[in-house]
């Protein structure tokens, strides 16, 4: 579980846009399972899951169909497609909502649409941007839920967060950037050292307020 | 691709406000429009019909046959009041007041300036401004009616019968005889109507479609979901041109239904004889004809909407781009209706205006298979072209992140 911080502008969103293989890289490699997905993107597709606090949902498909939208673009299909779907919905509890449109959801219930459709084709990766900003304590907690029991299956999860609570809460290696370049990439403890401070927040100033005086 | 059109098809088809656009404006709002201007139209023309206008005319002597036929005419009523006027001037300024609505100078006697070989000038002084307006052309033709009279009473005092006049008048009296059957004769004006409002329609059936698809995913934060999915991004495009390409079909088609739905409805209820004989020659093939002309050009609007619709970073924005170019679709309609603008080998590479020509031709019954074939061909090349631009442009981040 990778933690990416760094202040606005630092270039976190790009960098998983980058990962996720929206963008493409100007050099550099981005390897997913021994998979190059810099040169095909097709495939390393496949192998993310892809969630941010801003994604959006098809207003007018309901939640069901959404996430069976993406199924089927994902490749799934019949019996696969209802089962794995079927599955998600149970452990998500979305069972009440299923056949509303999206445009009539709660932020909360949207929220739970969103995290199927990023994990419906079973990714190998998770990369979340910033999948919190914006949402209330009742949504974030249901997104901290998701990204605990993606820990707990042992999925590789790399998120970018404003709130280091999280960070304290879910990583176990956090890797900040400032300006698109890495400036700390370690575990938890080590980062509390090199920010002499066992206050997330302090060390992180202080890490950042060191970058700029080398 | 597939998939990605269903999708596209089963929102665009739960959107209230694209089926307001594709369906219910063409089919019933375009009609209630006509209707209602046309009700109003008559309504004022009626008005104007019945309109009583008060009159004052100047030298009555001059013209005591006219000044009668003026008075006992249902339209015109003589001024009543106790103002008197003697010029032109006076006449202009009482009208200008709201004292007369006409007044009516007769400068001369008809009669004695005839003698003399010479011309009566008589004027009519009122306002023109109004759209409808009967004053003149029944003043005028009361004053034709005198002058006519004078004209046979002064010949037959020349000692020129009744039944010579006529010939003597007008020694040569040439008539036409029009090759053109009544169809082509009448498609030449309608032709040119008909494209006028289907090509607009076909722009405007895939606009909306193409800013929901497009810029609307942008806005929604939909879009950058879908471009992580293992689907490529000509198969994206292609599914989304689809979708905006059958909206912009469906438009014209429900258009020209409509349309025909309506006038065959206005034509049972009115004697438009011409208009019947010279419709019920245009075939099913004809209307199939125009139908296959309309797919390239739907084909054209669509990748182009489309294309700047994924440029566009909002709804509003892909709005703003789109007016000038819902403008900028007229220009090539208006030089298909300029004076001997025909298809030719030419006029059929000129994308949109070739479309407007042929449809006039296929309405007149002179079509020409081989320019109709160079214009499908020519088209959908376009179409193409515009196509793979699309791709190109939905392929690029600084078009897609901007």
């Amino acid at each position: 579980m990778l933690g990416l911080l760094g202040p606005n502008g630092a270039g976190k969103t790009t960098t998983l846009r980058m990962l996720s293989t929206a963008l493409k890289p100007d050099s550099g490699q981005i390897h997913i399972n021994g998979q190059d997905v810099v040169a095909r993107p097709l495939v390393g597709r496949k192998s993310i899951g892809f969630l941010s606090g801003s994604t959006g949902l098809y207003g007018r498909l309901s939640a069901k169909e959404n996430v069976e939208y993406f199924a089927k673009l994902h490749g799934l299909k019949g019996r696969a497609l209802k089962t794995r779907c079927d599955e998600l919905f149970e452990v998500l509890d979305m069972g009440s909502f299923l056949n509303k449109r999206a445009e009539h959801l709660s932020t909360g219930m949207k929220q739970k649409a969103n995290i199927a459709r990023a994990v419906v084709h079973q990714p190998d990766v998770v990369v979340l941007d910033e999948p919190t900003t914006g949402l209330d304590i009742m949504t974030t907690q249901t997104v901290i839920n998701f990204i605990r029991e993606l820990k707990s299956k042992g999925t590789p999860v790399i998120f970018s967060t404003h709130h280091l609570d999280e960070v304290a809460l879910l990583c176990d290696r956090i890797c900040v950037i400032d300006r698109g370049v890495s400036c700390f990439d370690d575990t938890l403890e080590n980062f509390k050292v090199k920010g002499q401070s066992q206050e997330l927040n302090q060390a992180f100033l202080n890490l950042l307020q060191g970058v700029a005086h080398v | 691709m597939f998939e990605v059109f269903k999708k596209e098809l089963l929102e665009l088809i739960r959107d209230k406000k694209t089926l307001f656009f594709v369906l219910a404006l063409p089919m019933l709002v375009f009609p209630v429009i006509m209707a209602l201007v046309g009700f109003l139209g008559s309504q004022a023309t009626l008005k104007a019909e019945q309109k009583v206008h008060t009159y004052y005319i100047v030298n009555e002597q001059h013209g005591q046959a006219y000044a009668e036929r003026v008075f006992y005419h249902k339209s015109f009523k003589k001024y009543a009041g106790e103002e008197t006027f003697s010029s032109v001037e006076e006449l202009k300024q009482a009208v200008r007041s709201g004292i007369i609505d006409v007044g009516i100078f007769l400068q001369s006697d008809p009669q004695k300036e005839l003698s003399k070989g010479k011309q009566a000038n008589w004027q009519v002084v009122f306002n023109d401004a109004q759209s409808i307006n009967f004053i003149y052309d029944r003043l005028r033709s009361l004053a034709n009616e005198v002058s006519e009279n004078l004209r046979e009473q002064t010949l037959i005092e020349l000692g020129i019968e009744k039944e010579k006049q006529q010939a003597i008048l007008q020694p040569i009296l040439i008539s036409k005889v029009d090759t053109a059957d009544k169809r082509e004769n009448l498609g030449e004006k309608l032709g040119a109507f008909i494209p006028y409002l289907l090509i607009p329609l076909v722009l405007m059936g895939a606009s909306y479609p193409a800013i929901d698809l497009g810029a609307g995913e942008k806005e929604r934060g939909t879009l950058e979901t879908l471009l992580l999915t293992p689907v490529t991004r000509t198969q994206l495009v292609l599914g989304k041109f689809l979708t905006v390409l059958l909206s912009s079909l469906a438009c014209a088609t429900v258009t020209v239904l409509s349309m025909a739905v309506w006038v065959s409805v206005a034509i049972s209820f009115v004697k438009l004889d011409t208009v019947k004989s010279a419709f019920s020659s245009v075939t099913g093939t004809d209307f199939l004809l125009i139908f296959a002309l309309l797919v390239p050009i739907a084909a054209i609007f669509s990748s182009l909407v489309l294309a700047i619709s994924i440029y566009a970073r909002t709804f509003k924005e892909a709005q703003n781009y789109m007016a000038p170019l819902s403008m900028g679709v007229f220009l090539p309609i208006v030089v298909s209706l300029m004076p001997n603008m025909e298809l030719t080998a030419k006029t059929a590479l000129i994308p949109v205006t070739n479309v407007a020509l042929a449809i006039k031709e296929i309405i007149k019954g002179t079509v020409d298979y081989g320019l109709l074939t160079m214009i499908v061909i020519a088209s959908a090349l376009l179409a193409t072209v515009l196509l793979a631009f699309c791709v190109r442009w939905f392929s690029k981040e600084e078009v897609l992140f901007r």
